[in-house]
């Protein structure tokens, strides 16, 4: 069989949060300002007063050709991985590996970065510029965007008119147009019409087919997960506690993880639940 | 598999990013000057009527007598009009630059793009806010009979370490918004009492006491005077001590820009955004 290439590699990745205190988050960004200053160097081995690990010791690969789901429940630090990985975030220790100018595209939340007062058009424009795109290689996708997100002359449109729906249908397509090589997908196909949703699904399974693509693809939505999905990663308090290659195994720990403070009676009448639905 | 993914500093970097993302300058400069106006009627107009309201309200005061600035060359509102202006392109800047942070939060925690971008397109956009009142301002004071010489072409580079001073504050300033407001807001009310310690409103000559020894002792009374001074009188005030400033804030500047690539990464995640 022929050995997959990782396309991102993250090794030994730890990342602090001040907790829910405001005052001593901003105390310790003054910390970290004043080190700066100073040039002291201030790579953290230790929590300090208030601080917990909001990433520990993550280790994962990402192949070229995945669509790695990761799932947790609220405040396991998926969206914390997810901005480190995708540059936003520096973590406090620990090393993210990948090939030189590898191009990372994240989507968090869909309306990001969009004008209300400026036309869809013009959005696409105000968009592209984020994503690091020049005016060419916009005028380049236009036709794509136009087509892919069948927004047709309501482009022309304030975008304060468009529904969540369309907003979303403009967000992704724009996203995708980028070509990114590691594409990011938080909780960002939450919205919009199951029709549209599952055009993107059916282009996801058929990007990561070119060379050198990969997603990571963060839902709680199992269903999605399972129909997107060729790993997956179950997250708990800031660390990986289980990965696997069969999907269904891997949802069927989640939810058992997610249950696990419910009675066993309970826990199985949920559990059927769940299964009959069709996991 | 490549080196661990780092971000990179140096001038050679910014340089490369500010020339990659150019067209989000672009994007955010009109952004940000359309934004204002797209929902009034008169929309841009706004930038030319701000500063004719500005000249008649000193023109009122002036009149009314309450005013006593001083021997002043030119007719008073003209010259509280070129001090004011000169001060509002140093304020302007340092407000600007010092919300990069606070202003665009959303933006940055969602999407990974240079940091410095947001601080070259404030530059365009103070410019661009500045040179239509100044036009306007110039009109004006030919109107009061003001006679530009010559060396009046070279204000525009006079006002170039003011906008440094500026930009150096405000990038400071701009990690205190996020992380220490109390300190922000003592820099703000610290930057408006130290307008009524610069000869904006009176002249450097002013008799009134102790007043008069601080403007001495204020590196923005050579700063503000040179400039105003070369457009007035096409003359050169405090050749000196304006270099000295220049020279000092050039200092500044560099190293705040150091620190600003250093340390924007961590503050990031100080950002309170969903």
């Amino acid at each position: 069989m022929k050995k997959r290439k990782p396309l991102l590699s993250v090794r030994d990745l730890n990342k602090t949060f001040s907790n829910s205190d405001i005052k001593y988050s901003m105390l310790h960004g003054i910390q970290d300002l004043f080190y700066d200053l100073l040039g002291i160097k201030n790579t953290h081995t230790k929590l300090r007063d208030k601080e917990f690990w909001t990433l520990k010791n993550i280790n994962f690969d990402l192949f070229e050709g995945d669509i790695l789901g990761i799932v947790g429940s609220n405040g396991s630090g998926k969206t914390t991985l997810m901005r480190t990985v995708a540059n936003i975030y520096q973590a406090s220790s620990g090393a993210i590996y990948g090939k030189k100018n590898l191009k990372v595209i994240a989507i968090f939340t869909l309306s990001t970065g969009f004008r209300e007062l400026f036309t869809g058009r013009e959005n696409i424009y105000i968009k592209g510029a984020m994503f690091g795109m020049s005016k060419s290689e916009i005028d380049a996708k236009l036709a794509f965007i136009e087509s892919f997100s069948e927004l047709g002359k309501h482009l022309d449109k304030p975008l304060g008119n468009y529904s969540s729906g369309m907003k979303a249908r403009l967000a992704y397509s724009i996203a995708i147009a980028t070509e990114p090589d590691v594409f990011i997908i938080d909780e960002a196909l939450a919205v919009g019409d199951s029709v549209f949703k599952a055009k993107c699904f059916d282009h996801l399974k058929q990007y990561v087919k070119k060379p050198n693509k990969a997603v990571l693809f963060v839902s709680n939505q199992i269903r999605k997960i399972l129909r997107i999905s060729n790993r997956l990663m179950v997250m708990q308090e800031g660390q990986i506690i289980h990965e696997s290659s069969d999907i269904r195994e891997g949802l069927h720990f989640y939810i058992k993880n997610c249950l696990s403070h419910l009675s066993e009676e309970e826990r199985k009448h949920k559990l059927n639940r769940i299964l009959d639905a069709g996991i | 598999m490549g080196p661990p993914r780092t971000i990179r500093h140096g001038w050679i970097q910014i340089i490369k990013n500010l020339n990659d993302y150019a067209f989000l300058i672009r994007q955010l400069v009109r952004i940000d000057i359309l934004d204002e106006y797209k929902r009034s009627f008169i929309g841009i107009a706004w930038l030319f009527l701000v500063p004719i309201f500005s000249v008649v309200s000193w023109i009122l005061f002036d009149n009314s007598g309450v005013l006593n600035p001083g021997d002043t060359e030119v007719p008073y509102p003209a010259f509280v009009l070129l001090s004011t202006s000169i001060w509002v392109f140093f304020i302007d800047i340092y407000y600007g630059v010092s919300k990069i942070f606070v202003g665009r939060s959303r933006m940055i925690v969602m999407t990974k793009f240079p940091r410095e971008v947001l601080v070259a397109e404030k530059i365009i956009v103070h410019l661009i806010r500045f040179l239509i009142p100044l036009i306007i301002n110039i009109v004006i004071l030919l109107f009061f009979g003001v006679n530009f010489k010559w060396s009046a072409l070279l204000f525009p580079f006079t006002l170039l370490p003011l906008l440094l001073l500026g930009i150096s504050i405000g990038l400071i300033i701009s990690f205190f918004r996020v992380v220490a407001t109390d300190l922000a807001k003592i820099v703000d009310h610290g930057l408006g009492f130290l307008m009524i310690l610069t000869p904006i409103v009176y002249t450097p000559q002013i008799e009134a006491g102790i007043l008069s020894e601080i403007i001495q002792y204020n590196p923005m009374t050579y700063l503000v005077g040179f400039s105003r001074e070369i457009l007035l009188n096409g003359g050169f005030f405090e050749p000196w001590l304006w270099l000295g400033c220049s020279c000092l804030i050039f200092c500044f500047f560099l190293f705040t820009v150091r620190f600003f690539l250093i340390a924007e990464v961590k503050i990031v995640e100080r950002l309170i955004s969903n």
